[in-house]
């Protein structure tokens, strides 16, 4: 199953609803029937690492400065998702797009 | 050419001859005209601390376009400590020249337009951003001053651009050319405009699809035909030609030396246009500008604080009470507002974020609330000044009656002070004080980059105010608290029948609410 390792940033004054994001993202996976596993713990290898920062200030990119592709990471700021800016209600939509085009890059479907 | 020194700066205006008006009269001479030469100076210190080792951290930048060393207010900002150095360096102008720099308007003109830009080629395909980009590397190889041009004169209010009975109340397009555009209009209150070698424009406000011809941005040399300029008034600027000592700050002004800019058919070659019609990017334009500019306040503001703060402290020094408890708690007071204004504007820099173009901009919610404490706080710590200056800074003598051998003597006498302070020197602070807490200078902490209410308005949209709510539901118990619940273990209706069976328990009767 295709896995997916979240990072939340502290969360002081989020723009958007972090968990409310994620919770609306597992619902759209299941709901097309598509299997992916969401993981918190931070030692757990995975497939590729969300970065779920509240606003655009974005902490967490200090903590993946290099965006590394392996594994790779998307990283959602506020009302951005990488260098778009989305607002807070397409934003699972444009990760079900980012997700699925980064699993195909390396090759199979989530 | 590389960095210009303040002197180098001042030389490199005379080539330029724009059209200026002042009293009624055309300024033949821009750079040795009395009434301009304070303003002058003061734009010149942010060309010359730029050549100082002890100053040149916060004051130069590498250019991302060329990889060469520029002077920071032609820089676009890569990253937080960009945001950072920026802030600090507009506090230390503001602490070496008492007054307006002017040269930050241009600067932050350069990184909204850089934003903007961007974004718009993404939506059109258009190529603003590289024009844009070509034209911004002239800028920081030449070391320019671009002055930037954002206010127009506005007319009725209550109409939009489009429906004004003078369509110059607005700069706007009047004709589009296969090469370029020609345009009309007044901007209205555009800082160092006269001693600036550009003008780089932007619309005043959010431009709706009838005033597609509104919604524009350009740059012009400040010589360019068809463009005049009236300089403004400060208050009691004619004290220039009667002395210096009168004049409270001689050197280097009040305020950043307004002007209204006129532009009578003035042709634009496509290559300097930046926005011609896409009003959909108003908005943005406008709101990215406003953020940055609005957190400099935070910054050149306090840096003013620093010298005002001093100076109260050196008069009542002078006047043997420093030690006094009322002055120590004004000072305190004043000391302490400028550093809270400090405070934000530093955190709405370290709370900036990347953009798409990869400029970065400033938090714009704590931008906006620098600027509304500025509103305020100016004005506070300006009256506790002009408290401890005492009266004298309104009903001093002029230098002529000092110089008068009779007259002098006795008025010496009048206003010494304790030993080791000449009157000479005390005089000279007074004035100081006067013009900068007496004059332009409240209401441009006021006006300057947007009225409170712009404020207000970019506060109100960008609080959260529905998050809030949420909040207060949970922690009242409204609506449901799950972390309350992880730590007790049980939902919150079974927590609270529990509580309350515990109350009876002890306290029979005490309990009879149904509300949890």
């Amino acid at each position: 199953m295709y896995s997916i390792g979240l990072r939340y940033c502290g969360g002081c004054n989020p723009e958007i609803d972090r968990t409310g994001l994620i919770d609306s993202l597992k619902q759209r996976f299941k709901a097309r029937g598509i299997p992916a596993e969401f993981i918190t713990d931070k030692e757990t290898p995975t497939d590729l690492i969300l970065l779920i920062s509240g606003c655009k200030h974005g902490c967490l990119e200090q903590e993946f400065p290099s965006f590394s592709q392996d594994p790779p990471i998307i990283s959602v700021r506020g009302e951005m998702v990488g260098d778009r800016y989305v607002q807070e209600k397409d934003i699972p939509e444009v990760l079900i797009g980012s997700i699925t085009e980064e699993k195909n890059r390396v090759g199979g479907s989530p | 050419m590389s960095m210009m020194t303040g002197k180098e700066y001042i030389e490199s205006l005379r080539g330029l001859n724009p059209e200026v008006y002042f009293f009624g009269q055309k300024i033949n001479n821009v750079v040795d005209e009395p009434m301009f030469q304070p303003h002058i100076h003061t734009a010149a210190m942010t060309y010359e601390l730029a050549h100082r080792p002890e100053y040149e951290d916060i004051m130069t930048a590498t250019s991302h376009l060329t990889g060469e060393k520029i002077n920071r207010f032609t820089h676009i900002h890569q990253g937080i400590d960009d945001l950072v150095k920026k802030a600090r360096m507009m506090r230390l102008l503001g602490q070496k020249t008492g007054t307006c720099f002017q040269r930050c308007v241009g600067l932050d003109g350069l990184n909204a337009i850089y934003v903007t830009t961007y974004d718009m080629d993404q939506k059109y395909g258009t190529d603003y951003h590289e024009r844009f980009k070509t034209w911004l590397t002239e800028v920081q190889k030449k070391d320019l001053m671009p002055s930037g041009a954002m206010t127009d004169a506005r007319g009725d209010r209550n109409l939009r651009p489009h429906q004004q009975k003078n369509k110059d109340t607005y700069l706007h397009i009047k004709e589009r050319l296969d090469h370029g555009i020609i345009v009309s209009g007044i901007k209205a209150h555009i800082t160092g405009a006269i001693n600036s070698h550009e003008i780089l424009t932007m619309p005043t406000r959010t431009m709706g699809e009838e005033d597609g011809d509104f919604a524009l941005s350009f740059a012009i040399p400040s010589n360019a035909k068809g463009v005049t300029f009236v300089f403004s008034r400060q208050t009691n600027d004619t004290r220039r030609l009667d002395s210096p000592l009168d004049a409270g700050n001689p050197k280097y002004g009040i305020v950043g030396g307004e002007a209204i800019i006129i532009f009578k058919d003035v042709f634009v070659p496509n290559e300097r246009i930046f926005m011609a019609g896409e009003y959909d990017f108003t908005t943005e334009l406008v709101e990215t500008f406003a953020g940055y500019h609005r957190s400099n306040y935070g910054g050149c503001k306090v840096g003013l604080a620093d010298v005002v703060v001093g100076g109260s402290y050196w008069t009542a020094d002078a006047h043997g009470i420093s030690k006094a408890s009322h002055i120590i708690d004004k000072l305190t007071d004043m000391i302490a507002m400028a550093e809270t204004c400090w405070s934000c504007t530093l955190a709405c820099s370290y709370e900036g974020y990347q953009t798409p173009s990869g400029a970065y901009h400033i938090n714009p919610l704590l931008a906006n609330v620098v600027k509304l404490n500025i509103t305020k706080m100016v004005y506070e710590w300006m009256r506790l000044a002009q408290d401890i200056a005492g009266g004298k800074i309104i009903t001093l003598p002029s230098e002529k009656d000092l110089e008068n051998p009779e007259l002098g003597r006795i008025i010496e006498e009048c206003f010494v002070g304790k030993e080791g302070f000449s009157t000479s020197d005390i005089i000279k602070m007074l004035r100081l004080i006067e013009n900068m807490s007496v004059g332009a200078g409240l209401p441009e902490a006021m006006h300057g980059a947007g009225s409170p209410a712009a404020q207000k308005i970019m506060i109100a949209r960008r609080s959260g105010i529905d998050r809030k709510v949420d909040l207060a539901k949970s922690v009242a118990g409204i609506t449901e608290d799950k972390d309350f619940e992880q730590i007790t273990g049980k939902d919150e209706k079974t927590y609270w029948q529990e509580s309350k069976k515990k109350i009876q328990e002890k306290m029979p009767g005490s309990v009879n609410s149904s509300a949890f």
